[in-house]
């Protein structure tokens, strides 16, 4: 990585007693769209406020396109947010919300701030709504007024405060959709705080996921969900089967499964605490009547079936154990769903299996 | 069968007050039924009558100042309350609530016995003033208290964020938007201490308030129905301020796009 | 300490300091008077626990002093049972559109001058007043009543009047908390109506009705105005004896003491009704 644009170094804060952030450290490079992802309570929004200034550090630095900024109050950076209610001034109108900022340029005229205001507006998708009233919009429109409202002040970086948590299914999907379009366009950095994995997984160049005020992994999309650093992760991120592991000097045993050489095993990881084996529903397959398999097979019995339409989730125990195991299958025309008892085979392979150890 | 009670305790509430203008426009000096005739003599005496305008100014001077008095403690409080945490936060702002849950006497009563036995004071209109903004200050802390937690925080956020100050986010986004709260508890404090009597009663010295006045004339039956005109006159201004407060207060709301619903106490 | 609590200790302090001067240390100040003691004009300074002895034991002050609590009592009683079916009515059968207007409606009466009103139940309930010349007028009575002025009657019906909307606001705004989606719960669940009210309704109200007690409660053991309009000799009050000592007889440590007294008599019902009502709520939970 070049110079990056922001760096944060061992950032600590505490509340009180309360070790919110824990030795933070971490680099986003210019253009990069990065998500911070967690549960409730992780810290990823007070990692975001401390990048904003609105939280300051009990210790550790906040650097910005290579200067300090770590005393720097909010309305000094180059950063500006997003806001999770979205914080659309009710007593303003449109025009006035997202022309809000440009107060303090002196070094523009009313009209060059009236054509500033309608541009942003247009990138945003609200061309000619400058003159409503700010309380007369839907969540979506209110979504895009923030939106229009920080960019207009073209900063180095968007902080995104869960800005989709507030809207329903459709058009959260249809804002992620257009958050990306407008990232590549712009091309300035986003910081999006969420979490739902999902969204991080289809919107961000790279996500780090925070348990605990600590970044307990930094990864691109496709090695974060494929190559969890422990098991916490690998719960968080998507769905994972776990069955208790026996590791031996050069094997591991589980459950249903038998034995696995080691060097076989697909990627090793931490475990929370005993050892566990671990896979994706999709890593492994059913086996409908007549087909065979190249790798390993085991005998199972289907306990659970949930339909989604274009996918089935099967739940099933291998032989000799009680363990469920969740499958999921992508449905094939003309194929019949499996039914609740049914005898099937599990096949899979040693390279799909994730060690936890 | 509850609909005629509430009706019927509508009834019980205005009867008192639709006597006043029946027994203004009467031309009798004794309040009673039967009725004497129609007359305006008794509005008329009113503005003849110097010792109570120099009460009513006496009595608009101290509400105007004490609610301005209040009103400014109180939005320090109210913001306090709303947005810190301190130590000896609930003790302190239990002793700025007190005056809700005092009996007044007390008040009147200690407060003359600090500025009388304590300091030698004279009593005057700045007295009263005093003791009325003690006492208005926590209603304008009751109704700036909600003002205050109703605007969501991460506005000012949004403000400091878009290149704004502390203080003109404060000039721009805060006060805008918690103003029909100020007017509101203007409002309310003013009304409160222009017609407070009893502390009144304790700390004015030469100069009476409008209470004070009307108090010594009920011992002269004779003025009775200058009174009942003056009252008049009250009601209708009293309904025109607080129709005034409720008309701010809905402007208010629409302007915050929240919902009605209900009063403003 | 962290600038948050410096911002909060700056901005609290102008009220609270305001507050500290000219109340906290003004009711010390009555605290010190009231061990003192007043021959004529000259107050003496040394410690004497003889006003209190003397205002336990002389039966004017007892009586004045149980009489307030019971009027206050009463007042209280009667004003909270009627405003509650009020509030009620608000709450649960006027439109939300309509509800400012009728709590708009509830609290014109409370803002005219309240010397005026007390006046105005005077001429109400007087020997010749209004309700006895219609009753006489209608032929329902002969002689006219005389049991509804100069007397505790007379002061219960002025306040409850005057404390009236005190009353129905805090009870209002605990019925308008309440979820409705409960009453259909409790409904589902095979209630009726009225026992709902009993099991559902009235619990959640209970702390609009304790607020509503308290508020209606305190001022009035501290008037002294309406028992000195329409009380006659045998409806005064404490506070008029407060008020007596201190503006006519000269005697502000007596006064004093009573302020003290009364203040801690308040102050031991006001618990004793918050201590009461967290029982019954708790033993509700439970």
């Amino acid at each position: 990585m070049t110079d990056p644009l922001i760096r944060l170094r061992g950032v600590n804060k505490y509340y009180g007693d309360y070790h919110a952030l824990r030795d933070v450290d971490l680099d986003i490079a210019a253009g990069e769209f990065f998500s911070l992802l967690g549960p409730s309570g992780c810290g990823k929004t007070t990692l975001l406020r401390t990048i904003a200034g609105f939280e300051g550090v009990s210790g550790g630095s906040v650097a910005i396109g290579g200067r300090d900024m770590t005393r720097v109050p909010p309305n000094k950076r180059p950063t500006n947010m997003v806001f999770q209610s979205y914080a659309i001034f009710p007593h303003l109108s449109v025009a006035q919300n997202v022309g809000f900022g440009l107060r303090k340029r002196s070094d523009l005229n009313d009209d060059a701030r009236r054509a500033m205001v309608a541009d942003a507006l247009d990138m945003v998708g609200l061309e000619g709504y400058g003159g409503r009233a700010a309380t007369a919009l839907s969540g979506g429109q209110r979504q895009r007024v923030a939106l229009a409202r920080a960019l207009v002040l073209q900063p180095k970086v968007l902080l995104l405060d869960e800005p989709l948590s507030a809207l329903d299914r459709k058009m959260r999907e249809q804002m992620q959709e257009e958050l990306i379009r407008l990232q590549r366009h712009i091309g300035i950095t986003f910081i999006l705080v969420t979490h739902d994995q999902e969204e991080a997984l289809v919107m961000s160049d790279r996500i780090a996921v925070m348990f605990d005020g600590a970044i307990a992994q930094l990864a691109e999309a496709e090695d974060l969900y494929r190559r969890p650093v422990d098991q916490r992760v690998a719960q968080f991120i998507g769905v994972m089967n776990f069955l208790p592991a026996a590791v031996a000097a050069d094997s591991v045993d589980a459950p249903g499964l038998g034995r696995i050489p080691l060097d076989a095993v697909g990627v090793r990881a931490r475990a929370n605490d005993a050892p566990t084996i671990g896979f994706r529903p999709e890593a492994v397959t059913l086996l409908f009547p007549g087909q065979d398999a190249p790798d390993r097979v085991t005998d199972a019995t289907v306990a659970e079936v949930v339909y989604y339409g274009d996918m089935t989730y099967y739940d099933v125990c291998l032989d000799g154990t009680d363990a469920k195991l969740r499958v999921s299958m992508r449905n094939v025309y003309g194929r019949e769903v499996m039914e609740i008892g049914q005898r099937t085979r599990l096949a899979w392979s040693p390279g799909a299996m994730v060690l936890f150890t | 069968m509850l609909r005629a009670y509430v009706w019927l305790f509508l009834a019980f509430l205005y009867a008192p007050i639709l006597l006043l203008p029946v027994f203004a426009f009467n031309d009798g000096t004794v309040i009673a039924f039967p009725l004497d005739g129609f007359t305006t003599r008794w509005f008329g005496r009113l503005t003849t009558n110097t010792e109570l305008h120099a009460a009513l100014g006496n009595s608009v001077v101290v509400a105007a100042s004490s609610a301005v008095l209040a009103v400014l403690l109180g939005l320090a409080a109210a913001r306090a309350q709303v947005r810190y945490r301190w130590p000896g936060k609930a003790g302190m702002m239990g002793l700025i609530m007190l005056p809700l849950v005092l009996p007044e006497i007390i008040v009147a009563v200690s407060l003359l016995v600090v500025a009388v036995q304590v300091f030698g004071l004279r009593l005057s209109l700045l007295t009263l003033v005093a003791a009325h903004t003690l006492i208005c200050v926590p209603f304008a802390v009751a109704i700036l208290n909600a003002s205050f937690a109703a605007l969501d925080p991460s506005l000012e956020e949004a403000a400091i964020d878009l290149g704004e100050t502390r203080a003109s986010t404060f000039r721009l986004v805060t006060l805008p938007l918690v103003m029909p709260g100020i007017v509101a508890a203007l409002l309310i404090s003013f009304t409160i201490s222009l017609d407070e009597f009893i502390i009144a009663f304790f700390l004015t010295g030469s100069d009476v308030t409008l209470p004070v006045y009307i108090w010594s004339l009920l011992r002269f039956p004779r003025e009775l129905p200058v009174i009942m005109a003056l009252g008049t006159i009250l009601v209708i201004l009293s309904i025109g301020i607080l129709t005034l407060a409720e008309w701010n207060r809905r402007r208010g709301l629409k302007r915050a796009g929240m919902d009605d619903k209900g009063g403003f106490l | 300490m962290n600038q948050e609590t410096t911002r909060g200790l700056t901005l609290i302090a102008p009220p609270f300091g305001y507050a500290f001067a000219l109340l906290a240390l003004p009711l010390v100040a009555v605290l010190v008077l009231s061990f003192w003691s007043q021959d004529y004009l000259t107050i003496d300074r040394g410690f004497t626990v003889a006003n209190y002895v003397e205002a336990v034991s002389d039966p004017i002050y007892r009586t004045l002093m149980g009489r307030s609590l019971l009027i206050a009592g009463a007042v209280t009683l009667v004003t909270v049972v009627l405003a509650f079916p009020v509030a009620y009515y608000v709450s649960f059968r006027v439109a939300p559109r309509h509800k400012s207007l009728w709590l708009f409606l509830i609290t014109i009466p409370f803002w005219t001058s309240y010397l005026l009103r007390i006046f105005l139940w005077k001429v109400m309930l007087g020997f010749n007043g209004v309700i006895n010349s219609a009753l006489t007028g209608i032929g329902l009575i002969d002689e006219p009543l005389t049991f509804i002025l100069y007397n505790a009657n007379a002061v219960v019906i002025t306040l409850s009047h005057a404390f009236a909307p005190f009353a129905i606001l805090p009870i209002f705004v605990a019925l308008e908390k309440i979820d409705r989606s409960l009453l259909e719960a409790s409904r589902d669940l095979g209630e009726t109506a009225f026992t709902t009210f009993f099991r559902v309704t009235l619990p959640l109200a209970a702390p609009g009705v304790v607020a509503a007690l308290l508020i209606v409660f305190i001022p009035t053991v501290g008037d002294y105005v309406t028992p000195a309009q329409v009380g006659g000799p045998g409806g005064l009050m404490i506070a008029n004896m407060i008020q007596t000592q201190f503006l006519a007889l000269n005697n502000a440590p007596m006064g004093a003491t009573l302020a003290i007294l009364a203040m801690l008599c308040v102050t031991v019902v006001a618990l004793a009704v918050v201590w009461l009502s967290r029982r019954l709520a708790g033993g509700g939970a439970r």
